[in-house]
């Protein structure tokens, strides 16, 4: 690092030996023109550049304005000394921000820095990079800054400072990065084994995910593995415990992470955040007495109870929680109270209950008088987010109170608080009168326009409350002192609805202008001009005070200001007309009842914080506002989850409900309607299967005629573990294994629509297609291998329903690291997925995982699911396969005589039912028809072959029932003549749905035909 | 994020100013008048170390006569920052050995290749005060 510099050493004593301001200015000027002059001779060394540099960053710190020194710093990044670099990037990232169009000057020497084989000066370049990084530079750099994030030459400070490089660039210019493309390998950086590199690429995914749920959704398993082995195993190494709590930031980052993503769906992963919540929560039992192990202790532990809001606010962790920020708010640090009250607000803004909280009223009531304002306002937040229809009158109450001595940077929050709270628990309309009012006279300067708009708006639209409304504003205006916000509610309410108090004693016209215009002097110009309209409804309303209001009219016709000088006039002009002409009636009638909008007061409230970088993971307010914001933030994630659980027609109905699965509570609601809605579904589609009719198709007599098509076949639902054998152990029942939605839910969904083959290519080997195209019609098989991996697969069918075993085996000496299995689903709702990840990260060498899928088939799929297999073992590897989930797969077939199979045959016709294709054949060496061949594949496609129907023995005729739990049953008719002299054959497919006749077709033609098959 | 960090003494100099959103000239010195005059009158036994500020939240903490302060997003885990000043406030004083104000006045450049160190972009870049100080031992011993 720079050596001591005696000439700055020396400018610094002199400048701090000055008394007063003007001797520190007169011996800077002096510098500044020495340097100057240094600077335009030239000729200077490095050492000197770097002294007078020096000099001039000082003078720049101590806050005056510098004019010299700019290019000098952009020669000195030049340098091939480091301290020399190191003052010239710092003279370069203080004198210069990201829109200084120097910057451009240094892209280049800074780009070289970057691409340098020393990784210091790779350092030296992503400081100045992360600290300016403009758009040129992101534009610029991103590329290299991401390839030394993930260069496996990297050292450690390398990575940790590009991956918090990467993460400005990516704040600043989002669009200008394809974060998607890099996630899959960002997600994998979070397991490095430096714990530094670990947080900071914890912190990008943070910032990234945000707008790319889908792409970095591997994020969340790694970070809840990554939390239970800290929490559990004390996976950590020594020097990164601080105060005895194991690296709390880079805890605190991964519970943060968790909360941007939805509550899981996997039983385990709930299970697995619970207990680790649990445990964090079992640890801060007791209070420590070092402030520091303290403080450490509490960032995490409010940071998982926020999770644990955020995951299942009706948890028994959330309850354990509960109890204890009961004690925290009554702490004796204000730390403690603060952040309590915080999580209490949060507990408060998610809950469905809200009684844990209220337990604690007096407190929290008690708080808004607390020595630190920062308390009160989490106090104030807090009632605000805890006030309901029990206890709104008390907390409206303590707030009004309150409002009269709080501070005067809290009123403005607090009027609007008290606004919302009031007009969304009214039970009463004098009671949100009064307390509007009593808002206005209590602190009117801090009472913005939308509070007394609103209050106009509610009182024109009900009938009822006006009379009340007129009565009480009148009264206020009594008083000797009025807020002249009081004066236009005034004006207003009594202009609109004056007439009808005007019976009442001490209400009269009369009595009701003068409590008005007596005001009128301390008012700006447009509350006079609103006074002047009151006054022309008044003469309307009331011909008994006409004389006085022309009177004022005929006053103002000469003041200064146009606006009331106009209106003056024309009012005037108004009522001047004889009282015959009803223009006077019809321009003053009724205002007519405002449309019902929205308050935009809670609209003003959120304002606020919509400024942070991170987004807020849940805001002050009621439960129903978090909810709508969470659906919001999570719409676009698992988008295909959530068609493919709802299916079209009538099965969709009781899915609907679930629409935002995203809400806090989803989770929390899950357990009970499950049960109810698990029966509702069962129904409908017994309906489906039962009544052709529903799907409303003219071909219904049909379908009812080859209903009776399965009675050979096996009922759908087998409980008996498929793949026994198999690691019998991990082998469920579908029932069992379903998702809290007590659905099908794929772990990963289509990317947003886009089809995921677009997104991540298809892995391109020799062999692919072959073992693809065998595994249509095979129950067992290699989908793929390589030097690396060999992936088998073995599968089960039965109905509608069918699960595969994925095994994954690593053939090398050396673990794979970073492991991850996805599966992308581009039939979209047509076939239901649920895929049961292992629980593991690495494949150790000479071994293999398994991996668990069910597949539903819900309605007729051409795209088959894609295997996306990524790992680390010297370089990524990223496998994408598709796996062999056909629609074929999910026919059973069936016996049938031969008249029964001719009139069907003839019931569903031609095209488009049928679909025929001829297509060229490969005889077997001895030159005879692959009969074997033929059948094997046939019966792969898991059709019957119907003997005695086709006198030619080579012809095969066969049968079948496609299983869809929503489409219901698909009759399958087919024919297969194989010409051996002219080495063509011919397969027609008979079915009720033309895209089952086509698909099928296509499928079982393939192996055979001689131009298009692989094997 | 942190938005910023100032160090700035009891009567309102600043030592340190590390901006980690673009403000420009007139903007700084605005903000460090504020936030001077929002933390230093602030009780240190009652009142807590976080404060509002603007849509932000400063986190802060006084060290003898220097405030310490963070400024970080509404949201953002006052904990966690709070203790990520003491540890800069412990790496200072390990390689400044006792640092004090003048340590940080005299030696400025070298305090920003600190917080370097620890802080990037408005995040945490390294919580292991040993892997710092290694760090910064073998950045010192270059030319």
């Amino acid at each position: 690092m720079a050596t001591n510099m005696r000439g700055l050493t020396q400018y610094i004593s002199d400048i701090r030996a000055c008394r007063v301001r003007e001797l520190e200015e007169k011996r800077i000027n002096r510098e500044m023109a020495h340097i100057r002059q240094k600077f335009k001779e030239g000729q200077l060394d490095g050492y000197q550049k770097k002294k007078y540099l020096a000099k001039v960053v000082f003078t720049y710190i101590l806050g005056y304005k510098v004019d010299v020194g700019h290019m000098e710093a952009v020669n000195l990044i030049s340098s091939t000394k480091y301290s020399e670099k190191q003052i010239g990037y710092l003279a370069l990232t203080l004198l210069m921000h990201e829109n200084s169009d120097l910057v451009r000057l240094v892209i280049n020497s800074v780009r070289k820095d970057l691409e340098d084989n020393n990784e210091i000066n790779n350092c030296l370049a992503l400081h100045a990079i992360a600290t300016l990084g403009g758009k040129e530079m992101a534009e610029a750099l991103g590329e290299g800054v991401y390839r030394a994030l993930i260069s496996a030459t990297s050292t450690t400070f390398v990575k940790k400072k590009a991956a918090l490089t990467l993460l400005r660039l990516y704040r600043k210019h989002p669009t200008v990065l394809p974060a998607k493309d890099w996630a899959e390998r960002i997600v994998s950086m979070m397991d490095d084994h430096d714990p530094g590199v670990s947080l900071t690429a914890t912190s990008l995914v943070t910032a990234m995910c945000q707008d790319e749920m889908e792409a970095f959704e591997g994020c969340y398993e790694k970070a809840v593995k990554k939390l239970d082995r800290i929490v559990f195993d004390g996976d950590y190494p020594a020097e990164y415990v601080y105060y005895k709590v194991p690296n709390p930031w880079l805890q605190v980052k991964l519970l943060r992470l968790l909360q941007y993503y939805p509550p899981p769906e996997s039983q385990r992963v709930v299970e697995m955040i619970g207990s680790v919540l649990q445990g964090i929560l079992d640890i801060s039992q007791e209070t420590p007495r070092n402030v520091q192990h303290n403080n450490a202790q509490n960032a995490v532990l409010f940071e998982a109870i926020n999770l644990a809001i955020h995951v299942d606010p009706d948890s028994v962790v959330v309850h354990n929680a509960g109890v204890l920020l009961g004690r925290f708010i009554l702490a004796k640090e204000t730390n403690v109270r603060y952040l309590g009250l915080d999580a209490m607000a949060h507990l408060a803004a998610c809950s469905t209950s809200l009684e844990p909280v209220k337990k604690h009223q007096d407190t929290i009531i008690l708080s808004l008088k607390d020595r630190d304002i920062s308390v009160r306002r989490r106090a104030l937040d807090l009632l605000y987010s805890m006030c309901d229809l029990t206890n709104s009158k008390v907390i409206v109450g303590e707030l009004v109170r309150y409002l009269q001595v709080a501070d005067y940077n809290l009123r403005e929050e607090m009027v609007l608080k008290i606004a919302i709270l009031t007009e969304r628990f009214a039970t009463e309309y004098e009671w949100y009168v009064d307390t509007i009012l009593q808002l206005i006279s209590a602190a009117g300067d801090h009472v913005g326009a939308e509070v007394w708009y609103r209050v106009v708006q509610l009182v024109t639209n009900n009938e009822d409350l006006q009379p009340y409304a007129a009565s009480a504003v009148f009264q206020h205006l009594q008083a000797a002192q009025v807020h002249e916000t009081m004066i236009k509610v005034g004006g207003y309410v009594l202009g609109e609805f004056g007439h009808l108090i005007a019976n009442e004693q001490g209400c009269s016209p009369i009595e009701q202008f003068q409590a008005l215009h007596s005001k009128v002097n301390l008012c700006t110009a447009p509350t006079r001009a609103l006074l002047l309209t009151t006054y022309i409804k008044w003469v309307n309303l009331f011909p008994e005070i006409k004389d006085h209001l022309i009177n004022i009219f005929e006053r103002y016709t000469h003041v200064l200001d146009a606006e009331l000088q106009q209106r003056a006039c024309e009012y005037l002009a108004l009522a001047r007309r004889p009282d015959t002409d009803d223009l006077l009636a019809s321009i003053c009638d009724e205002m007519p009842v405002f449309p019902e909008r929205e308050s935009t007061l809670v609209h003003r409230l959120h304002a606020k914080g919509s400024k942070s970088q991170d987004k807020r993971t849940w805001v002050i307010g009621g439960r129903d506002e978090n909810q709508e914001r969470q659906g919001q933030r999570f719409k676009a994630f698992r988008q295909g989850t959530q068609d493919s659980n709802g299916s079209s027609g009538e099965a969709a109905a009781p899915v609907v409900s679930r629409a935002q699965p995203a809400g806090p509570s989803a989770a929390a609601a899950a357990p009970a309607p499950v049960e109810r809605r698990e029966p509702e579904r069962k129904e409908t589609l017994v309906d489906d299967m039962m009544g052709p009719a529903a799907n409303g198709r003219s071909e219904s007599d049909i379908m009812s005629s080859l209903a009776d098509l399965d009675l050979g076949a096996t009922t759908a639902a087998q409980e008996e573990p498929l793949l026994s054998g198999n690691g019998g152990g991990m082998v469920q029942s579908p029932m069992e294994e379903r998702g809290p939605d007590g659905e099908f839910t794929p772990l990963t969904a289509t990317l947003g629509g886009v089809d995921p083959v677009l997104v991540a290519p298809l892995t391109v080997a020799p062999n692919i297609e072959k073992w693809f195209e065998r595994l249509t019609y095979a129950n067992e098989g290699v989908l793929y291998e390589d030097k690396q991996v060999q992936i088998g697969l073995k599968s089960e069918y039965h109905g509608h329903q069918g699960r595969l075993a994925v095994f994954i085996g690593n053939k090398l000496s050396h673990p794979f690291t970073a492991f991850r299995c996805s599966i992308d689903n581009p039939a979209g709702e047509a076939l239901g997925l649920t895929f049961h990840d292992a629980p593991v990260s690495e494949i150790q060498p000479q071994s293999q995982v398994q991996e668990l899928i069910h597949v539903e088939c819900k309605d007729v799929f051409t795209d088959p699911p894609v295997l996306r297999v990524t790992y680390l073992a010297g370089s990524f590897t990223t496998l994408v396969l598709r796996l062999p989930v056909v629609v074929s797969r999910f026919v059973e077939g069936v016996t049938l005589e031969q008249a029964p199979f001719f009139e069907r045959w003839k019931i569903i016709g031609g095209a488009p039912r049928e679909a025929q294709l001829v297509f060229p054949i490969k005889l077997t060496p001895t030159g005879d028809l692959d009969l074997a061949r033929n059948i094997k594949v046939v019966g792969g496609n898991r059709l019957s072959l119907l003997s005695g129907i086709d006198p030619n023995p080579n012809n095969l005729v066969m049968a079948g029932v496609l299983h869809s739990s929503t489409a219901g049953k698909v009759g399958i008719l087919g024919r297969l003549e194989p010409n051996k002299d002219a080495k063509l054959c011919r397969m027609t497919i008979r079915s009720t749905n033309e895209k089952v006749s086509a698909e099928v077709l296509r499928l079982a033609s393939k192996p055979l035909n001689a131009d298009l098959a692989a094997s | 994020m942190i938005k910023f960090i100032l160090v700035q003494n009891r009567q309102g100099k600043t030592r340190l100013s590390k901006w980690y959103t673009p403000y420009d000239d007139d903007e700084k010195v605005r903000l460090r008048g504020e936030v001077h005059r929002l933390i230093a009158p602030r009780d240190q036994k009652y009142q807590s170390n976080f404060v509002e500020f603007r849509s932000d939240k400063i986190v802060y903490r006084r060290y003898a006569g220097l405030f310490f302060c963070c400024c970080v997003d509404s949201n953002d885990n006052e904990l966690a920052y709070l203790e990520a000043i003491h540890l800069f406030v412990e790496v200072l004083d390990a390689f400044f050995q006792n640092v004090c104000e003048l340590d940080l006045v005299f030696s400025f450049y070298k305090v920003y290749a600190i917080l370097d160190e620890i802080f990037l972009a408005g995040e945490i870049e390294e919580t292991s005060k040993q892997v710092v100080l290694d760090r910064l031992d073998y950045l010192e011993k270059l030319e």
